[in-house]
C-alpha cells in the first residue's frame, strides 16, 4: 500500500483512506471516530476500577496548542489559533487534526520523531533525514519502512538513505543487535547477553545470541554501503559454562536454519578476497550477495504475524507513549510478560488496529488525538494527590523535543501578521522548509528528552545570555513579535497579544498586573522593558512544555 | 558582586505587584521554596567535598611515572628515586612528587583488559564495560549528582579539554542533562556566563524574576518535577554568572601563579583549585597527549615534567589552604603503556598492568596498593579494574558505592555491580 505524491495533494478525504477501504470518507471518519471510543471506554473503566477522578478536558485554545504541537511539530500561529477559536462547527476539532495531518508541517514532525527514535542520539545524518521525509511523504507503511531500514541493500542506488541505521552501528553486533530490538520490537534484551534475563522468563542468552547471528554477517563497505558475508557464526558460553552455537533465533523463539551450500576452496577464497576488497576500497566493485540473507530472514520472520506482533505492537506502544507522555508498556523498552501494560486490552487493540490497516501509523495518532484522554488537562482543577501517570487520568507534560521547541520559539518570536493563518499560501511549502533549516541551529544545541530529562544549566544559560537568541528571537525590527509591539500602542492590547502570540491564551488578571507594573517601572527605555518581558515568556516554563 | 540597594527594591516591588495582583501569589512562590529544603539540606552534608580528576589523555606509562622498572628489558633509560615515604620508589621524572607521597596512594595494579582508546575512555570514564542501550554516566556526573547542591550558586561538573586528542565531553547518560558537564576547550572562559552589553544588570535580573514568577504559577499548578527542573535551571543562572570570576586567573596574585607556572595545564590546574574552593564538586583537567607508540621517552620527559611541577604544585596550594582533607586528586588516564619498547623506541597501548594515584580527601597516603612483576607485565598481587576504582573513589568522599539508581525497573548501583572500594588506601 503505497500512496503516491500525487495522491497526497487530493482531498482531505482520500489522504486519509486506507487500502481495503473504498475511500469513503464517512466509512473512514467512522473508522477513527471509533478507535477514539475504544480508548476512552477503555481508560474509564480503570478509573472506576482504581478509583480516581479524570482531569476536566481542556478548552480549544489548549488543544489546538497540543495538538499542533503534536501533529505539525510547533505551536500554531496566532491567525490559526484565532480561525480555529472562532470556528463554531461541532466537528471543528476533528477538521483541525485532519488538516495538520496532511499538512508540508506534518511530514518535517513525523521525520524529526522518527530521527529521534532511530538515529539521532548517535549521529546528524542529512542523506538519512532526507530518506525519512521523502518515506513520510509517500506515506510509507511502518513495516515498509522497517524493511527498508533493516535492508537497505535492496533500495535502488539513488536512494541510500536508509543504510543509516546499520551503517552507524555496523562495527559493534551489540549496537546492531539491542538498538535493533529495542527500537524496533520494545523488547531491551542486553541483560540476556551475559545471563538469562534475571526478572524475565522469556528472555534467555539463546535469544540474545540467537538474535545476534541475524546481524554477525553485516558490515560496512568502504564506501559506504552495508552487507553481509556468506559466513559467520556466534558461539556462547552459558552462566554453567556450556559452550553452545548460537541458532538463528527471532524474539519469539522461531528459528531457522541455513541451507547447506557447498563452495569450493576457490570460491570462498573469491568471495573472501572481494568482500574484503570492498571494505577497504571505495573504488571496490559492490561485494558478492549471499543467497541466504540473515537480516532478510529477521524481516520474513518479524513481519509473520501470525507468529508475532512485536513490530506491531512496539510501534503502537511509542505512538501512544509520544502522545500521552507515557507508554501503555512503561519503560518503552521494556515490553515482556513480567511487565505487563497498564491496559491490555488497549494495547492489544492498537497493536491490530494498526497491523490491520497495513501499518498506516497515521489511523493510529488520528485516533488517539481525537479521544477525550488526549484531551484531558495537565493539572487537577483542585489541590488533591495527583493520580498515577499510568491511569492516563491527568496528562502528563511533555518537554518539547528539540525541533519543536526551536520552531516554536521562532514562530512565537514573530509578528503576527506575518504569520499564515489555516489557509497556506502558494510558496508554504517553501516557507515552511525555510522554517525547518532556520530551526536546525538550535534544535542542534537542545538535548533529546529521555527517561530521565531535565533541563540543563546549559539551556538556562544559553537563553539567558546567547547573542544568538538575542539576534534572533529578540530583535526590535518589523517583521518581529517585538517590533509589532512596539506598533500597537495600547497597553492592554500589548499585553493580550503578545501572551496569545507566545503561549496561546489570554493572561490572567494578575499576569496583567505584573506585567503592567514591571513595564510602567521602565518607561525611560520602555523598547527595551518590552523585548524583555518577551523574553521572560518565550523562556517560561509554560513554554517549554507541552501541557 | 555588589548589591545594589536600589535593585532589592526595585525586585520588592516587582513582587509585591505579583501579590496584589494575584491573591496570595508570593505567598504561593514562598511555599515552594519552603519545599525545595528539605532535599538542599540533606545535600549540604557532603557539599564542601571535591574531586579534581587530572586526566592524562592518550594513556601514560606505568613505568615512566608511578611503577619504575629500571635495569630491566621493559625498563628503559630513566632511573627510580626514592620517595619521602621509606621503601615506595618512583620514576626519577617526578622528582617533586618523590618529595610528597604524604597524601597519595599509588595503585599500581589496574587490569582494566581494554587497550582500545575509544572502548578505554568509556570504560575508565564511566567505571563499567558498556552495554548496549544504557548510556552510563561519567565519573564527573556521578559525583556531580551526589554532592551538587540544587540551588549551588557554581557549575556542578567543569572540564577543561584544550588539545583536540582525544577529546570528548563529559556525559551524565541517565542522570539527565542537568549534570552535564561545563565543558571548556577553546576559552577558558565558559560560554553565556556574561550578561550581554545590550542589557543592564537590573533588567536582566528583573526580567528573569519576572520570568520566575510567571513560571512557577505554572509549574505549581502542574506539580510535576520535569516541568520544576526548568525552574531549577534558570534560578542558577544569575549565581552561575556570578561565578565567572572563579574562571579568571588574574585575580591570582603573580606570587600564586608562578607557584603553578606559565604552562596551560599549570594555569588550568589553578582555575580548578579555584573551583573546588568555591565547591565545585567535580573538575576534570585534560592534559594531552601521552600516546607515545613512538619516542615514549622524550614524550615522557617533557610531559611528566608539566605533570610533576604541576601536581606537586596543586597538592601544595590545596595542602596550604587546608583544603586537601576535602578535595579529592586523581590521576588517571584511559591505560597504561606496554612494559615492551617498540621499534620506534616507544610503548603502545596496554591495559593489563597500569598505575594510577589517589590523593587528599578519604585517602592513606603514603601508600602503596598492588604489585606487578618485575618486568610490568601482569598484576602479581592486588589486581583491580575500574569498577574498584570508581567505588575507592566513592568511599573516599564518603558516598556509598553501592547505592542505587533506578533505571526504569533496573537498579544501578553507583559503582559497577560487585566491585569493592580499596579498604588499604582508605584513611
Amino acid at each position: 500500500m503505497i500512496f503516491h505524491a500525487t495522491q497526497r495533494l487530493g482531498l482531505l478525504s482520500l489522504v486519509m483512506c486506507l487500502s481495503e477501504c473504498v475511500c469513503l470518507s464517512e466509512c473512514v471518519a467512522d473508522d477513527k471516530l471509533a478507535l477514539s471510543v475504544f480508548i476512552d471506554q477503555n481508560l474509564e473503566q480503570t478509573f472506576e476500577k482504581v478509583g480516581v477522578t479524570p482531569a476536566p478536558l481542556v478548552g480549544d485554545s489548549e488543544f489546538a496548542r497540543r495538538v499542533t504541537l503534536d501533529l505539525a511539530g510547533r505551536i500554531p500561529t496566532p491567525k490559526e489559533l484565532k480561525e480555529f477559536l472562532a470556528d463554531i462547527d461541532v466537528g471543528k476539532r476533528e477538521r483541525l487534526v485532519d488538516q495538520l495531518m496532511v499538512s508540508e508541517d506534518y511530514s518535517f514532525h513525523a521525520r524529526n520523531e522518527l530521527d529521534i527514535q532511530l538515529l539521532a542520539r548517535l549521529q546528524w545524518n542529512n542523506e538519512w533525514r532526507a530518506y525519512l521525509l521523502q518515506a513520510i511523504r509517500e506515506h510509507r507503511s511502518w513495516d515498509r519502512l522497517f524493511s527498508e531500514i533493516l535492508l537497505p541493500e535492496k533500495m535502488r542506488p539513488d536512494d541510500k538513505g536508509a543504510v543509516a541505521f546499520l551503517r552507524q552501528r555496523a562495527n559493534d553486533l551489540d549496537a546492531m543487535t539491542n538498538d535493533t530490538s529495542t527500537l524496533l520490537f520494545g523488547v531491551n534484551i542486553a541483560c540476556a547477553k551475559c545471563h538469562d534475563h534475571p526478572l524475565v522468563a522469556d528472555w534467555h542468552q539463546d535469544h540474545y545470541f540467537g538474535f545476534a547471528k541475524f546481524f554477525k554477517r553485516t558490515f560496512a563497505t568502504r564506501s559506504g554501503l552495508v552487507a553481509e558475508r556468506f559466513e559467520g557464526d556466534i558461539k556462547f558460553t552459558t552462566t554453567l559454562g556450556e559452550e553452545k552455537r548460537a541458532a538463528f533465533m527471532f524474539l519469539n523463539g522461531e528459528s531457522i536454519v541455513e541451507p547447506e551450500l557447498s563452495r569450493s576452496a576457490e570460491e570462498w577464497t573469491e568471495i573472501r578476497a572481494k568482500i574484503k576488497q570492498s571494505e577497504s576500497n571505495d573504488k571496490a566493485d559492490p561485494p558478492p550477495v549471499p543467497s541466504f540473507s540473515p537480516r532478510e530472514q529477521l524481516v520474513s520472520l518479524a513481519l509473520d504475524s501470525n507468529k508475532s506482533n512485536l513490530l506491531a505492537r512496539n510501534a503502537a506502544n511509542r505512538i501512544w507513549a509520544r502522545l500521552m507522555g507515557r507508554g501503555l508498556i512503561h519503560p518503552i523498552d521494556q515490553m515482556h510478560s513480567e511487565n505487563p501494560a497498564s491496559h491490555p486490552k488497549l494495547l492489544d487493540h492498537l497493536t491490530t488496529e494498526l497491523a490491520d490497516h497495513d501499518y498506516d501509523t497515521r489511523v493510529l495518532i488520528r485516533g488517539i488525538v481525537l479521544s477525550d484522554a488526549y484531551s484531558r488537562d495537565s493539572s487537577l482543577p483542585d489541590s488533591s494527590q495527583l493520580p498515577s501517570p499510568e491511569w492516563f487520568a491527568v496528562r502528563t507534560p511533555r518537554p518539547l523535543t528539540p525541533f519543536q521547541y526551536s520552531l516554536s520559539l521562532w514562530v512565537a518570536s514573530r509578528n503576527p501578521d506575518s504569520l499564515p493563518g489555516r489557509d497556506k499560501p502558494a510558496d508554504w511549502p517553501k516557507i515552511r522548509e525555510q522554517w525547518e533549516q532556520r530551526a536546525e541551529q538550535f534544535a542542534r544545541r537542545f538535548e533529546i528528552p529521555e527517561e530521565h530529562f531535565q533541563v540543563s544549566v546549559e539551556e538556562a544559560l544559553l537563553l539567558s545570555n546567547s547573542p544568538q537568541i538575542e539576534g534572533e528571537f529578540l530583535r526590535n525590527q518589523s517583521d518581529t513579535l517585538v517590533g509589532y509591539l512596539q506598533t500597537v500602542g495600547d497597553e492592554p492590547r500589548i499585553i493580550d497579544a503578545a501572551f496569545f502570540n507566545v503561549l496561546a491564551r489570554d493572561p490572567k488578571e494578575e499576569e496583567r498586573a505584573i506585567v503592567r507594573f514591571y513595564l510602567g517601572a521602565r518607561g525611560d527605555r520602555r523598547d527595551q522593558a518590552i523585548q524583555q518581558w518577551v523574553w521572560a515568556l518565550l523562556t517560561s516554563a509554560e513554554f517549554r512544555f507541552n501541557h | 558582586m555588589k548589591v545594589d540597594p536600589s535593585v532589592c527594591l526595585n525586585r520588592r516591588q516587582l513582587l509585591g505587584a505579583a501579590a496584589i495582583g494575584a491573591s496570595g501569589l508570593a505567598a504561593n512562590m514562598a511555599q515552594v521554596e519552603l519545599l525545595s529544603q528539605p532535599a538542599f539540606a540533606e545535600q549540604l552534608q557532603q557539599a564542601d567535598k571535591s574531586v579534581i580528576l587530572l586526566w592524562l589523555a592518550g594513556g601514560a606509562s606505568q613505568l615512566e611515572t608511578w611503577d619504575p622498572k629500571p635495569g630491566r628489558p621493559t625498563g628503559g633509560p630513566f632511573a627510580k628515586i626514592q620517595t619521602c615515604i621509606p621503601g615506595i620508589e618512583i620514576s626519577e621524572l617526578l622528582p617533586k612528587m618523590s618529595s610528597r607521597l604524604h597524601e597519595t596512594a599509588i595503585i599500581r595494579s589496574l587490569n582494566t583488559k581494554i587497550a582500545d582508546h575509544g572502548q578505554a575512555y568509556e570504560v575508565m570514564d564511566t567505571g563499567r564495560i558498556r552495554e548496549p542501550g544504557v548510556q552510563f554516566p561519567h565519573l564527573g556526573a556521578i559525583i556531580a549528582h551526589q554532592l551538587a547542591s540544587t540551588h549551588s550558586d557554581v557549575p556542578d561538573y567543569v572540564e577543561m579539554y584544550t588539545s583536540t586528542e582525544g577529546r570528548r565531553k563529559g556525559a551524565a547518560g541517565y542522570l539527565g542533562a542537568r549534570y552535564n558537564p561545563m565543558f571548556l576547550t577553546e576559552s577558558m572562559m565558559p560560554e553565556n556566563l556574561k550578561r550581554l552589553e545590550s542589557i543592564q544588570d537590573v533588567d536582566h535580573q528583573e526580567r528573569a524574576d519576572l520570568q520566575r514568577i510567571l513560571s512557577q504559577q505554572f509549574s505549581m499548578k502542574l506539580r510535576n518535577n520535569v516541568v520544576d527542573s526548568h525552574n531549577t535551571a534558570f534560578q542558577r543562572v544569575r549565581g552561575l554568572m556570578s561565578s565567572d570570576y572563579l574562571f579568571d586567573i588574574e585575580r591570582e596574585s603573580q606570587t600564586m601563579r608562578d607557584h603553578y607556572g606559565p604552562t596551560q595545564f599549570g594555569e588550568q590546574c589553578l582555575i580548578a583549585r579555584r573551583l573546588a574552593e568555591a565547591g565545585v564538586p567535580f573538575v576534570k583537567v585534560a592534559r594531552a597527549w601521552w600516546d607515545s607508540h613512538g619516542q615514549n621517552f622524550e614524550t615522557h620527559q617533557e610531559l611528566c615534567a608539566d605533570l610533576d611541577f604541576v601536581m606537586a604544585a596543586l597538592l601544595d596550594d590545596l595542602k596550604q589552604r587546608g583544603m586537601l582533607e576535602r578535595t579529592l586528586v586523581i590521576t588517571l588516564g584511559e591505560f597504561g603503556r606496554t612494559p615492551q619498547i617498540n621499534g620506534s623506541l616507544g610503548r603502545d597501548h596496554f591495559a593489563s598492568a597500569w598505575s594510577c594515584t589517589l590523593s587528599g580527601c578519604g585517602i592513606r597516603g603514603g601508600t602503596v596498593y598492588g604489585k606487578t612483576d618485575e618486568d610490568g607485565k601482569t598484576v602479581v598481587e592486588g589486581e583491580t579494574n575500574a569498577g574498584d576504582l570508581f567505588a575507592t573513589i566513592l568511599a573516599a568522599l564518603g558516598i556509598d558505592p553501592k547505592k542505587e539508581i533506578m533505571l526504569g525497573s533496573r537498579p544501578i548501583p553507583l559503582a559497577d555491580f560487585g566491585s569493592k572500594p580499596i579498604q588499604e588506601i582508605l584513611a
